[in-house]
């Protein structure tokens, strides 16, 4: 069954390349998008680190690590899921859908996988040198098990925010004219963009034990950055990560199923 | 001009038919703005103090200072951005749907400029009572103006709408010549976000001379970085008045290349579907 579904994971994947290779220039301009964009952060972030020391107690190279971090899993989804959950309003709209739900496969599936967006792929890998030559600055000595616990605590925190999105594009079914879905994830995921330190105050801290603990997405990204560059790392927060990146995919599927049930078919 | 505020009229009624939607983007929208003042108090909290116990500044902007204008910058995106706008030309050029302007006693610029100035006005009055709270929440970070710099404030927002209007407009009139603007809309997105001086003050970029002097003569520092500056009267005297004779001599001259730019692509025009 598993298996049924890595294949056909692998053939949408291959399917969406040929896609994108086929109109190469507007493929090479996304990726230069991505180029852009992360040379914006970066600048952004030398030019802060020039008039200020730390960040949150988090100095230039252990928020540069976060920064790869966050960039990597944002590219992540992105390329995974994002595009995908994009349309699902207009499928709603259209009554599209209803030629996903004939289909004998699982609706979730198809629905959040069926394209791959390649364009984000060297997101992945430019995060990923983002966060080596981070750890290279800070003198960090190759640990097997600290990087095994971070693929485990990426994986999850990846799940996590694959569940939130799911949660939004769910809405779609409701709110009808969901059309912003894009947007309205890059305005939520600006909750995974700092370390979770910088809510200090009287109101902040409360918003971000809120976002930390109720909707948790400030774990997705702070909680594997922790693990590698934060000198202490409690066990008990790695596991409530993954705990919760059980319970809101969890969640996230209920709430999908619950919408497809007030799904009415718009076509003819 | 009747018929122009009839469609602002309709395009408002429009506009706040999707209240759910629209209410939910607004909160959202506040996400950023949060997270960005905390960033920066963070920032400000591990900056180096003054030997002599002076308040901390970063290149001039004490930390109330810097609220003030993150706070401001949003106002002036708030008149000059125009989601949508270029995208939208574009796919009336590509799909064919442009000749409804052609076919109709209706220019497409002024169309939608009174379109857009509807999408505004709903925007600001649906934003107001959330942004209304919020700067009375940062009112300590304000020193509040005189009546020329709130005129000159008003003026320099009126302009940075016509001004992002005519931009937009301008990319998306080369559909004409372009089959897709999308992607290079994402380009000039993501450029007008760091040159307008939204993510921060340009003073910042101060070590890249050459940086700052070519963002000197162009016109993105107007979209949100030049009205914030009006306000906080970091602009007075002749530079106030000669950086809004720059701005109204951008929004004119956008204008009139924007206007010069669809008469040439009307030319080049071939209209496509039933």
């Amino acid at each position: 069954m598993l298996l049924r579904y890595v294949n056909l994971w692998f053939s949408l994947a291959k399917f969406s390349l040929l896609g994108e290779l086929a109109f190469r220039g507007n493929f090479l301009i996304k990726i230069f998008v991505e180029l852009l964009w992360l040379g914006i952060l970066l600048l952004f972030n030398y030019t802060i680190f020039q008039q200020t020391t730390s960040i949150a107690d988090w100095n230039a190279q252990q928020y540069f690590f976060f920064i790869g971090c966050y960039f990597a899993m944002g590219g992540l989804i992105e390329m995974l899921f994002l595009d995908n959950c994009n349309q699902f309003a207009d499928l709603v709209r259209s009554g599209d859908l209803d030629f996903f739900l004939l289909r004998p496969i699982d609706e979730q599936f198809l629905v959040s996988c069926k394209h791959v967006d390649w364009s984000c792929a060297p997101n992945i890998i430019l995060g990923a040198v983002i966060m080596s030559l981070a750890l290279w600055q800070i003198g960090w000595t190759f640990d097997t098990i600290q990087v095994g616990i971070f693929l485990v605590l990426f994986a999850s925190g990846t799940a996590l925010a694959y569940g939130f999105l799911l949660i939004l594009m769910s809405a779609s079914v409701w709110l009808m004219r969901n059309q912003s879905l894009f947007e309205m994830w890059w305005l939520f995921t600006t909750l995974m963009r700092y370390p979770s330190e910088i809510f200090k105050g009287p109101w902040a801290q409360p918003t971000g034990w809120f976002f930390f603990f109720v909707i948790p997405i400030m774990l997705v990204t702070n909680v594997p950055a922790r693990v590698m560059v934060r000198p202490l790392l409690e066990p008990w927060l790695a596991c409530y990560a993954i705990a919760a990146a059980i319970v809101v995919v969890a969640a996230s599927r209920y709430i999908f199923r619950a919408a497809l049930q007030h799904y009415r078919s718009a076509s003819s | 001009m009747m018929k122009y505020l009839k469609i602002l009229h309709i395009s408002l009624t429009e506009r706040l038919a999707y209240r759910a939607d629209f209410f939910l983007t607004t909160f959202f929208r506040f996400l950023p703005l949060v997270t960005t003042f905390l960033l920066w108090e963070a920032i400000y909290a591990g900056a180096p103090k003054a030997d002599d116990g002076a308040e901390t500044t970063i290149v001039g902007f004490t930390r109330d200072k810097m609220i003030a204008y993150l706070l401001l910058v949003q106002i002036s995106r708030m008149f000059s951005s125009m989601p949508g706008l270029a995208t939208g030309i574009a796919h009336d050029i590509r799909d064919g749907n442009l000749k409804k302007y052609l076919l109709q006693p209706i220019d497409m610029l002024w169309y939608l400029l009174s379109y857009r100035g509807a999408h505004k006005i709903a925007y600001i009055a649906t934003t107001a009572l959330p942004y209304g709270i919020l700067f009375f929440l940062f009112r300590d970070v304000f020193d509040l103006p005189g009546p020329w710099t709130w005129l000159a404030y008003f003026l320099s927002l009126i302009l940075a709408f016509l001004i992002g209007f005519f931009f937009e407009a301008c990319i998306g009139i080369a559909g004409f010549w372009l089959l897709e603007v999308t992607s290079f809309m994402y380009i000039v997105n993501i450029f007008t976000f760091f040159v307008s001086g939204q993510l921060f003050p340009l003073e910042l970029l101060g070590e890249y001379p050459y940086l700052t002097a070519a963002l000197e003569v162009l016109p993105f520092q107007y979209l949100a970085y030049f009205p914030a500056m009006v306000f906080l009267e970091k602009r007075q005297g002749t530079e106030l008045i000669v950086g809004l004779l720059i701005e109204f001599a951008w929004a004119i001259g956008l204008l009139v290349f924007c206007r010069w730019l669809y008469h040439v692509g009307l030319r080049h025009y071939s209209a496509y579907g039933g």
